[in-house]
């Protein structure tokens, strides 16, 4: 390769690990971020159903 | 005989809670003689931190951060205790039961606060001299210094004052009003360092350093007083 | 009914931003991809240090100095932190309703978009310190807009900390609301502080010529991408909130009969 060429392109291939980890760390950090809102809704979705348990339950005394 | 009922004017509202704050500090001496003692054991940590060095080091450099890293942690320990005792003995609650404007109970704890700070500045200031400038030759207007410290523990006194009344009502309040008082005070702290240093190293041009960075803090100040004192309302009602 | 129109305004999970937060979140999806693209393939590269020689022809353009691929990390980085900006005073306008209304509503609102910010601050450090590790050879440095901006995250995570410290939910809004306010003082500061303090080595874009038309194309792509994205997600995790909330009352009020 031309040395100038090369001198010229000297910055990019030692950079790219870099931006790659920049922008799958961020895009990681969202990810997570609506991991977490899914665990939530989970949670309350297993609340939920124990609520429907008591409800079922307090018909059942009204009986 | 007529009883005559003579509502308080706020200026006297606010002698009398300054003066309560002073006559405790008086009779027990507590905060005062802790915060001292705390402010010498800083200064003998710094030694053995800078008693590895060689002479070399260029002291007139740091001497200007470690003044105010040694002021953070003191202000830290006195406002922690400032309210503690409030609440130990119930007397917040008799001072919430008074009707005054609750502001004013802001402007005296916040006054008392930046008294007690600067009676131990008084202190420590001389000793953080003795201890590390005498065997540097610090800058001409090192009298400058006064400024700085003013501006400083006025806006940290009034920002902490407000923040230790909220940890003051968290569980593991020492360490929630670090985590709370030390990223907010920040740009003053960085502000009053950077006056600081510049007085102290003293080099030419000093001055074209001190008064922006010194501008900077008192606007901080400003700024947060503000906001301190019309949130001050909330946080004490709650 | 009195207070029907006014119950009515209050935030809640299924309102009219509902409706658009589906389409916010998949308009922003592919526009952040789009941008992402474009950040590569269409935004022009960014001339970096003269090099000793004569100019070379590289794809039909003459070339005189290095190009810089870690430039590339500008087009997210801006927008994060813009957004994480946004995140924040919407958290302080909740925050400052919630004082003037004591509505609870206002206090998750204001958490909501807490948290968001935070979300946001943490993808501009990441990106902005790994372009920092790159170009200036450091993991760290003080420099003034990245001191400030530390410092902000920092009051951030002391938001969330002194929430987890208080029990009582009224106390815990005041006091969080408060702090929240506060912490808005830092976003001026932080915004201004490389104008204000010359000697700040963090790049200034206006100062330094400001962008190229495609660059300027890239970073607006990206920019109503992230916006519409975190709107997106303030809703999603809005909604999803005020279900457990709603959830957990319905429980309360059962238990209590």
């Amino acid at each position: 390769m031309n040395p100038v060429l090369a001198e010229i392109y000297s910055t990019i291939i030692p950079s790219a690990p870099y931006i790659i980890a920049a922008y799958a760390l961020m895009w990681a950090a969202l990810l997570i971020y609506v991991f977490m809102i899914v665990r939530g809704l989970k949670k309350t979705e297993a609340q939920m159903s124990i609520l429907e348990e008591q409800v079922a339950e307090l018909r059942a005394q009204n009986k | 005989m007529s009883v005559v009922l003579k509502t308080p004017s706020t200026f006297q509202q606010y002698k009398t809670l300054l003066r309560k704050d002073l006559e405790q500090e008086f009779r027990t001496k507590e905060m005062l003689t802790s915060m001292g003692i705390y402010a010498l054991l800083v200064l003998v940590v710094f030694g053995a931190a800078l008693g590895q060095t060689t002479q070399a080091l260029d002291l007139l450099q740091v001497s200007g951060g470690l003044l105010w890293t040694l002021i953070v942690f003191t202000s830290l320990l006195g406002l922690n205790r400032s309210f503690n005792h409030e609440k130990e003995q119930g007397c917040l609650e008799g001072i919430l039961l008074v009707p005054l404007d609750r502001s004013v109970i802001f402007l005296a704890k916040a006054t008392s606060n930046i008294l007690f700070l600067l009676a131990v500045e008084v202190i420590t200031v001389p000793l953080f001299y003795f201890f590390f400038l005498t065997a540097v030759t610090p800058g001409e207007s090192f009298w400058l210094l006064v400024l700085p410290l003013l501006v400083g523990t006025i806006g940290m006194a009034g920002i902490g004052t407000l923040l230790s009344t909220i940890t003051v009502n968290t569980r593991g309040k020492d360490v929630m009003l670090a985590v709370l008082f030390v990223p907010i005070i920040f740009p003053l702290l960085f502000a009053c360092a950077s006056a600081t240093t510049a007085i102290i190293v003293g080099a030419d041009g000093a001055l074209d350093v001190f008064y922006p960075a010194l501008l900077l803090a008192a606007g901080y100040d400003v700024i947060m007083l503000l906001l301190s004192w019309v949130l001050y309302d909330f946080v004490i009602s709650a | 009914m009195a207070n029907a129109k006014k119950s009515h305004a209050l935030p809640e999970g299924g309102q009219w931003p509902d409706a658009i937060a589906f389409w916010a979140t998949l308009a922003g999806t592919v526009l952040t991809t789009i941008g992402f693209l474009m950040a590569f393939f269409f935004a022009g590269p960014v001339n970096g240090a003269a090099v000793d020689g004569l100019p070379e022809m590289i794809g039909g353009q003459m070339v005189s100095s290095k190009l810089l691929l870690s430039q590339k990390i500008f087009y997210f980085h801006m927008p994060v932190a813009i957004v994480s900006f946004g995140a924040l005073a919407f958290a302080g306008y909740y925050s400052i309703r919630f004082l003037m209304t004591k509505n609870q509503r206002y206090d998750t609102c204001a958490k909501v978009a807490m948290e968001i910010s935070l979300v946001f601050v943490i993808c501009t450090m990441i990106t902005g310190d790994l372009w920092t590790r790159f170009e200036w050879g450091v993991w760290w440095t003080w420099d003034p807009r990245l001191t400030t901006y530390l410092i902000l995250m920092l009051i951030i995570i002391a938001y969330f900390v002194l929430r987890n410290f208080i029990d009582e939910p009224e106390r815990r809004s005041i006091y969080s609301a408060v702090v929240s306010i506060i912490a808005l003082v830092d976003v001026p500061i932080c915004l201004m502080i490389t104008r204000m303090i010359p000697s700040s080595i963090h790049p200034v874009v206006l100062r330094e010529g400001g962008m190229t038309g495609d660059m300027g194309m890239t970073v607006g792509v990206c920019m109503i991408g992230m916006i519409l994205l975190g709107f997106g997600l303030y809703r999603l995790r809005f909604r999803q909130v005020r279900l457990a909330q709603r959830v957990q009352a319905l429980k309360d009020e059962l238990e209590e009969n």
